[in-house]
């Protein structure tokens, strides 16, 4: 008889039924690759095995470590780029939701930016900016910054006749009514874009590496594939993925924790830790 | 001719007055209310019924500030209404929470918009919750909640506001009649509790009567008071009244204004 409310019996269960199927299926699709590239199916200079690559793995990040150092300068670059981006967006959506003659004055420069690809302004930045991380920093922030304007505007603008009015009739002023209705309420969308935004950012950070750069695992890469180094060449792509998925998940954290009221259980922490501060404060 | 000295007692006891009360929409197109006349003693019960469009919603949005009147004047306490103020507070058919607040953070809102909630402040929205039964539901989100509970925390933080003129735009409407029912005693106690004057639109004549001291019929096109019943039945009720004969008769008397009889 097992007890299916035991943690121990829960997580084998987890691992036998949720995780298991995962790393099988991930096992048979490396095997198949290496046999594939073995049997001289596919040549192994345009793509290594699996084994190769996990050779330049260990090259790249524990004997040489190489990796760290281009790592954390594609990491700065992305997140630097995105809060300059964010803060520019940010308070151009505030502005543009509080005056009607501003929007109408800024709305067609974001549409201009929009339509116009930000990966191709990349050999202008890197003039104005240089081969360092300015430019880096510059183009990801240029990308990023559509996403998070539309979608912050978009919330802060939504029409809520009734909440608008309960607000009137309390005698709410424009600057309550902001804060304590509109910006709680533009939260949720203002995160989408964020999300988006933060993606785009590191897009836009290594794409301008690609194009010249000293540092970063951009250039990294890009390196390796014209010496014809795949397999190093995808161990550092590795590395783009990791930041990238840094990235999301500190980004789906901090809007599970901000925009907490849309998730049953982030919700019911929420109330939990409200009636515990209650109870001190009195 | 009235007895001076009468009329003057009595415009004392009068806290929402009405003098030829019109409202058009749409460049005096849609004539929502026409030529209204009222006089609300303090501490009434008044109820509003009348088919759909018929201008009740537009009644109460002009008592309580929201809209100016095109024609006439609304006097509370003998001044002209020209926004929203303190002494009159109103509830909407839907709950209008705030879904990133829990029921009391959403029953301070009114306190907060006129500075910082202080000790007492939160006792009172606590002591109000517990009023409308929900002091096991304070700390929830309104997503938590049903929608019973969540007119409810409406009606706590209405109360909140600490208004002694409460508008009611059919706020139970949306439940069902179980649920309406129950909330339609709590709210009669409450309003008798805290001495309130209220306005209760409601499309059910039965309701109407039942909670009333005064019931408005409305009819439209265009929109118009046709008469204000009293309702001299005694208090407390008991659900039971609306088998009496008396209850019965101004039933009909309701149905025979509005032409349905
Ligand atoms: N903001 C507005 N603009 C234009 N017309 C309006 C507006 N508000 C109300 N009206 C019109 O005024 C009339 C009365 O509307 P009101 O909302 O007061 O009716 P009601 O009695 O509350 O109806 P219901 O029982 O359906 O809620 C209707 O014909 C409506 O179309
Ligand atoms: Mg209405």
């Amino acid at each position: 008889m097992h007890n299916k409310n035991s943690p121990a019996t829960f997580w084998v269960f987890e691992f036998i039924f949720r995780v298991l199927p995962h790393l099988v299926l991930f096992a048979v699709l490396i095997w198949l690759w290496e046999l594939a590239v073995g049997t001289g199916f596919i040549t192994s200079i345009i793509i290594p095995r699996p084994s190769k690559i996990g050779g330049a793995i260990v090259e790249l990040y524990i004997t040489e470590g190489t990796i760290y150092r281009h790592f954390f300068i594609t990491l700065t670059e992305a997140v630097v780029g995105f809060l300059i981006g964010a803060t520019i967006a940010i308070s151009l959506a505030v502005s543009s939701s509080l005056s009607e003659t501003f929007k109408r004055y800024v709305i067609p420069y974001a549409i201009v930016l929009n339509v116009t690809p930000g990966i191709a302004l990349t050999p202008v930045i890197i003039a104005w900016f240089g081969y360092g991380m300015g430019s880096k920093i510059a183009l990801a922030a240029i990308i990023s910054f559509f996403p998070i304007f539309v979608n912050t505007l978009t919330g802060l603008v939504q029409v809520d006749e009734d909440r608008e009015e309960l607000f009137q009739s309390l005698g709410a002023t424009n600057y309550q009514v902001f804060r304590k209705f509109r910006v709680p309420a533009a939260l949720p969308l203002m995160f989408a874009g964020l999300k988006i935004g933060l993606t785009t950012a590191l897009i836009g950070a290594v794409v301008a590496e690609f194009a010249q750069a000293t540092d970063g695992v951009g250039v990294l890469m890009s390196r390796f594939s014209f010496q014809l180094n795949m397999a190093a060449s995808l161990a550092t792509l590795m590395s783009m993925t990791t930041i990238g998925l840094i990235l999301f998940y500190t980004m789906e954290f901090l809007d599970d924790r901000i925009v907490f009221w849309r998730r049953e259980n982030r919700r019911a922490a929420a109330s939990r830790a409200r009636a515990r501060a209650w109870k001190n404060q009195l | 001719m009235p007895d001076p000295t009468i009329a003057q007692s009595s415009t004392h006891d009068i806290v929402v007055s009405g003098q030829g009360v019109g409202k058009t929409f749409a460049d005096g197109s849609v004539i929502a209310l026409q030529d209204a006349h009222f006089n609300i003693k303090r501490g009434s019960f008044v109820s509003l019924v009348g088919p759909s469009g018929c201008g009740k919603s537009t009644l109460l949005r002009l008592i309580s500030g929201l809209i100016p009147p095109t024609s006439g004047e609304i006097a509370v306490h003998g001044t002209p209404v020209t926004g929203p103020r303190a002494d009159i507070s109103m509830m909407f058919q839907k709950a209008t929470l705030l879904d990133w607040r829990t029921a009391i953070e959403n029953v301070l809102l009114p306190t907060e918009i006129n500075g910082t909630p202080t000790k007492a402040d939160k006792n009172r929205a606590f002591d109000l919750l517990k009023l409308v039964g929900l002091e096991d539901f304070a700390f929830s989100f309104p997503a938590q909640l049903s929608g019973g509970m969540q007119q409810r925390v409406a009606l706590a933080r209405l109360l909140q506001t600490g208004a002694d003129i409460l508008l009611l735009d059919e706020p139970f409407g949306a439940l069902d009649e179980f649920t309406r029912e129950h909330l339609n005693l709590e709210l009669m106690r409450i309003v008798q509790e805290v001495g309130a004057t209220a306005f209760f639109v409601t499309h059910n004549i039965a309701e109407a009567i039942f909670l009333a001291d005064q019931v408005v019929v409305m009819t439209s096109r265009p929109g118009r008071m046709a008469k204000i019943v009293d309702v001299d039945l005694e208090r407390p009720r008991p659900l039971s009244i609306q088998t009496s004969v008396e209850f019965n008769k101004l039933v009909e008397d309701v149905r025979e204004t509005l032409g349905e009889m």
